[in-house]
């Protein structure tokens, strides 16, 4: 039966697909209260940002005279909302769809989505860690509990802080400093009884470690934002300036729910530019969907990004959090599968 | 055996995890961000039961496991073995008790069975949904003991003691849930 069927037959089950419009409310009033500006940006794109990660959904755009072109449907706002404040925007937030191919069976992605960013200029990213506790609480409207698959969450700030070098050590036993050697990697992965092959990158060792010990034990009693990632991962994040082995991100977890990336933002044009590259070169390596970075967003970099931090909040989860559902398929009125 | 990948997977797949069988009883992809794709898991032991989760790497290789499940008869026991007759070849099979956990005070003489064998060695048991036991021993409850959700112990016809509701009277019909040995209703027919 779908959706729209089982509400007709049910309306209760209405409120559960309403949480969806009282949290996006909430997200509104939080950063419109700051004077953030909210901003509309394209979903419709000729470049996306090159991260070889994701794959994108691509897409042909004719002119009058039915001459083709490609364009991809946007896997972020992040790179129109940095234009913006190398014009000078200030505080920014877009709430919009995005698109992420080859995301379908999988109860915590649709392969579109609705995604919240935020920016705030000339702050730490440690200021948007305090954001994001302010944000929830603020959409609990003060409760400072929240009931979620049968556990409590304690939402009220301060939230759990650690450094993946030290869930590594704490949850997983690895000494992380040796663990960035890919040598060492293998062989403490071997050590563990996962299956290392040959052709195994550095991430996938680490994330396999990371997905199995370490995730599970994230974001219960209390939110968990694990912080200071390795540099190679973060496509847009700048590196700690006193040990470049790591980067300025962090993600957030409630109940072992991955909720959001937070990066101190990239500045510098060269770099930045060199890392585009590299990505799409593994863009091509792994045989994804192939397109051209975005020049325009290097040379924007260029005009001067001001030092800023922001972070990518995907709102579908945040909504499964307050529905208490464990699908973010039943926060959807329309969910992929039935459209 | 049978090499296969993540691709293959499927719930109720059986596969070899860290050295012991598993059954697939659930599996979603994930995209933890940087890196390739992984698939979580959820592997349920096919000799206790238990149910971990583990996530693969996407496209590695596991080790499929060709389990089948067999009506069996059960005949008698020896200590800890219990002696099994498979009921179309009529071939005898040894079960360790460690294979029923807490079930194994429940198996009654000549019923059907499930059992699982890999490489013909049992390796594990399809509990039953609901047993149904004769209550050959009961005492009548004390007299104005008519408190709700009061309970009592009775004996059922394999020998061990069920806790039940102070109803219950000898030679009823009792339903077990096997998984938790709980009384779930009188079941007389």
């Amino acid at each position: 039966m779908k959706t729209w069927n089982k509400l007709k037959h049910n309306p209760d089950l209405f409120k559960q697909y309403f949480v969806r419009e009282r949290v996006i409310k909430k997200v509104r009033s939080f950063f419109d209260q700051q004077g953030f500006h909210e901003v509309e940006t394209p979903i419709l794109i000729e470049h996306p940002p090159a991260e070889s990660y994701l794959e994108v959904f691509e897409t042909t755009v004719l002119d009058r005279q039915r001459n083709p072109s490609k364009v991809y449907l946007s896997t972020s706002p992040e790179v129109a909302l940095k234009k913006l404040l190398v014009a000078g925007i200030g505080n920014c937030y877009s709430i919009t769809k995005s698109f992420r191919n080859m995301e379908t069976q999988s109860n915590l992605h649709n392969p579109e989505f609705t995604i919240l960013e935020w920016y705030r200029v000339g702050v730490d990213y440690k200021d948007i860690m305090r954001d994001c506790e302010n944000l929830f609480l603020h959409i609990a409207e003060g409760n400072s509990t929240l009931q979620f698959q049968g556990k409590t969450i304690d939402i009220s700030p301060p939230w759990e802080r650690i450094t993946i070098k030290d869930a590594f050590l704490r949850w997983a036993d690895v000494d992380f400093e040796a663990f960035l050697e890919e040598n060492n990697a293998r062989d403490i992965a071997k050590r563990k009884g996962y299956t290392v092959s040959g052709d195994n990158s550095w991430e996938e060792l680490y994330n396999q470690i990371f997905l199995n010990e370490i995730e599970p034990r994230l974001g219960y009693p209390k939110p968990t934002i694990v912080y200071e990632f390795p540099g190679s991962m973060g496509a847009l994040a700048r590196k700690k300036p006193d040990d470049p082995r790591y980067a300025e991100r962090f993600e957030f977890y409630i109940a072992g729910l991955e909720l959001g990336d937070c990066y101190r933002e990239l500045t510098d044009p060269v770099e930045q530019e060199d890392r585009f590259k590299k990505e799409l070169e593994a863009i091509r390596w792994q045989g994804k969907t192939v397109y051209e970075y975005d020049h325009d967003f290097i040379d924007a970099l260029r005009e001067g990004l001001p030092e800023c931090s922001g972070i990518a909040v995907g709102l579908d989860r945040v909504i499964m959090l307050f529905a208490n559902v464990s699908r973010i398929q039943d926060t959807l009125f329309f969910p992929w599968g039935e459209i | 055996m049978a090499t296969i990948t993540t691709s293959d997977f499927k719930k109720g797949l059986f596969i070899l995890f860290k050295d012991e069988p598993h059954q697939i009883i659930d599996f979603q992809h994930v995209n933890p961000g940087k890196g390739s794709a992984f698939v979580r898991t959820r592997l349920k032991s096919v000799k206790t039961g238990k149910v971990q989760e583990f996530t693969y790497k996407s496209g590695e290789s596991v080790e499929e496991l060709f389990i089948e499940t067999r009506e069996m008869q059960y005949l008698y026991n020896e200590g800890d073995s219990y002696l099994f007759m498979d009921n179309q070849t009529y071939e005898q099979y040894t079960v360790p008790e460690s294979l029923f956990g807490d079930f194994v005070r429940f198996l009654k003489f000549n019923e059907t069975y499930q059992i699982m064998i890999y490489q013909d060695q049992p390796v594990g048991v399809r509990l039953p949904k609901k047993v149904r036991l004769l209550v050959t021993e009961a005492h009548d409850a004390a007299r104005g003991d008519t408190v709700g959700g009061a309970m009592k112990l009775v004996k059922v016809e394999t020998g061990t003691e069920v806790s039940v509701p102070l109803f219950i009277k000898e030679g009823d019909v009792i339903a077990i849930d096997p998984e938790t040995g709980t009384y779930v209703e009188r079941s007389n027919e």
